[in-house]
């Protein structure tokens, strides 16, 4: 079980003017200032639950999984993972526990991968029964066999990434943070980075908190998703309930000489909006279909939920 | 706590994965600096019309040049940098992921270096001694005092380094700082010149300090000039220091723990 209450983080940071006379000034003079990553932030998942946290850049997804990872210590408020506090760092709880971010390498680069699992399987104490295992079922179903005797920074990105999650899940973790597990990977790894987890959280049942900016992520692995907008969480709910909640709307993707736009209608008004804009503007082509879940947790990111 | 073994071999297998710059560093540096050193100190001893100069023959001076430079790699073992970098880039975080303590980790692969430069002094002790002076046990006795006290000096840098590399947590570029405390480290070492040469008074201030005893120290033992009572109070004087790092980088790290943002680039 993981709990979260009330959880708030705030970072001081400086700013300085641009140019040559803003880097003279801040040698002597820097205006601080406190950034509210997360404001009194509060929920609970359960072992074995999946769940998509999405949110705009600098929305506070990764500082929340730093704070459960134990990275950063929170300003205020209270969290527990597995029955232990993140940030006490005890070892127990980082023996269950496992963050990857797809931005950062966390293996050593300059060794091959398998030089890497043997240090973490003596760092995690793995037995040896439980390693071979392991690394013959991950390696199998990530296809990432014939790379484990190579150095790491010698692999493809999308490889280095499937050697990220090896390494994380090496020692069959409780508590999986995956951080943009499939930035900058193209399509097919995306799609084996998916299917593998997909397959492992439903065989070990982890509790794993995925953040990441593609929502083909997010609508194939997460039931649950919680979004985030300047620290705060604006939804947490079921995935398939958020189309719903903008189900008397439609989308128009309107193309006239000068641009392309969209706008969201919803239906009783949609005869009387189309006339309008065939009045009003030279129409190229009209295009009227039900939002996207990206439409709709986009303009959640932007609006916040309609109440009315 | 079988993993620390783990590390020491995983270090130097990074360390044999570049080979031209282990030759480079062995080889090339070393010949480069003992002839600088040697033609230097030829010249003042001729303008000088002396033979021995603060107890210090052409020869064991030479031999004192001989090890400064791999004995100050030894003593600084892991680059410089060696934790403000991954704090800087946010490597770091992989510490405080793994169950298992920073400090421990990185001083394990500091003292790595430091021994794997010590076989580098050995073989290059060896081979001078083989050259231009006599290999009997007392010089081998000799070597082992001083990779001793190298590597204990080490492990008291280790601690220094620690500490002056946990304030890039607030400040994000520390490299001044660093090479400042390298230089008064190598300088009131006696890495530039020997002790012996500095002003008495001076010498008896720089005492009070952990830097004699990181390289001088060392050095004298490896050329036997040492008494062992000298070694004694000196190896004293090296762990007590290496006690007060040690609480202040922890104290530190307590502090720095709740500043740390876990950023990179």
């Amino acid at each position: 079980m993981l709990e979260v209450k009330n959880l708030t983080k705030s970072f001081t940071t400086f700013r300085k003017e641009p140019g040559l006379k803003g880097s003279l000034k801040a040698l002597f003079r820097r205006e601080k200032v406190i950034k509210n990553a997360l404001k009194s932030v509060s929920f609970k998942i359960d072992q074995g639950e999946i769940v998509g946290l999405i949110g705009a850049n600098g929305a506070g997804k990764t500082t929340l999984v730093k704070i459960l990872a134990g990275i950063v210590h929170p300003s205020s408020g209270e969290a527990t993972v597995l029955g232990f506090k993140p940030w006490e760092r005890d070892n127990e709880y980082r023996r269950q526990m496992s963050l990857i971010m797809g931005q950062k390498a966390q293996v050593w680069w300059d060794l091959p991968a398998l030089d890497s699992f043997l240090l973490l399987k003596e760092i995690y104490q793995i037995e040896d029964s439980l390693y071979k295992n392991n690394i013959e079922f991950l390696a199998d179903t990530l296809m990432i066999k014939d790379q484990l005797k190579t150095q790491v920074r010698k692999l493809s990105l999308g490889e280095r990434m499937k050697i990220e999650l090896m390494a994380a899940l090496l020692h069959r973790p409780k508590v999986i943070f995956l951080d943009e597990p499939t930035i900058g990977l193209d399509i097919s790894a995306q799609k084996a980075v998916r299917e593998f987890m997909r397959n492992y959280q439903s065989e070990f049942k982890p509790i794993t908190i995925l953040t990441s900016h593609y929502m083909e992520d997010i609508k194939e692995l997460c039931p649950r998703i919680m979004i985030i907008k300047e620290g705060q969480f604006v939804y947490d709910g079921a995935l398939s309930k958020v189309q719903k909640m903008m189900g008397d709307e439609k989308r128009l993707t309107v193309t006239t000489k000068e641009k392309t736009f969209k706008l969201n209608v919803p239906r009783s008004e949609l005869g009387e909006k189309t006339s309008e804009l065939f009045t009003s503007n030279e129409i190229l082509d009209l295009n009227i279909h039900d939002p996207s879940i990206e439409d709709i947790i986009e303009s959640i990111m932007n609006y916040g939920i309609k109440t009315s | 706590m079988r993993w620390w073994r783990f590390v020491i071999a995983s270090e130097v297998r990074k360390i044999l994965a570049f080979r031209a710059d282990f030759w480079v560093t062995f080889i090339g540096q070393t010949c480069i600096q003992i002839f600088i050193a040697r033609s230097l100190w030829l010249a003042i001893f001729e303008a000088s019309g002396k033979t021995v100069m603060e107890g210090y023959t052409i020869g064991t001076m030479t031999l004192y040049y001989l090890i400064v430079p791999i004995g100050s790699k030894m003593l600084t073992g892991e680059n410089m940098g060696f934790l403000s970098r991954e704090i800087y880039d946010g490597t770091f975080n992989r510490y405080l992921l793994y169950p298992l303590s920073f400090f421990h980790y990185k001083t394990i692969t500091f003292l790595t270096y430091s021994a794997f430069y010590g076989l580098q002094l050995a073989i290059a002790f060896i081979g001078y001694q083989l050259l231009f002076g006599q290999l009997t046990v007392n010089e081998f006795i000799h070597l082992s005092y001083g990779l001793f006290f190298f590597m204990i000096a080490s492990y008291t840098y280790c601690n220094i380094s620690l500490f002056i590399e946990l304030i890039s947590i607030w400040a994000d570029n520390i490299w001044s700082l660093m090479v400042m405390a390298r230089f008064l480290c190598f300088f009131f070492g006696g890495a530039y010149i020997p002790l012996s040469f500095f002003p008495g008074p001076l010498q008896s201030v720089i005492n009070f300090t952990p830097f004699p005893y990181l390289i001088s120290l060392p050095i004298n033992a490896m050329m036997g000039k040492l008494h062992f009572n000298e070694m004694i109070l000196g190896l004293l004087i090296l762990l007590g220091w290496s006690v007060i790092f040690s609480w202040l980088s922890r104290r530190l790290w307590n502090k720095g723990q709740y500043a740390y943002s876990g950023v990179g680039i």
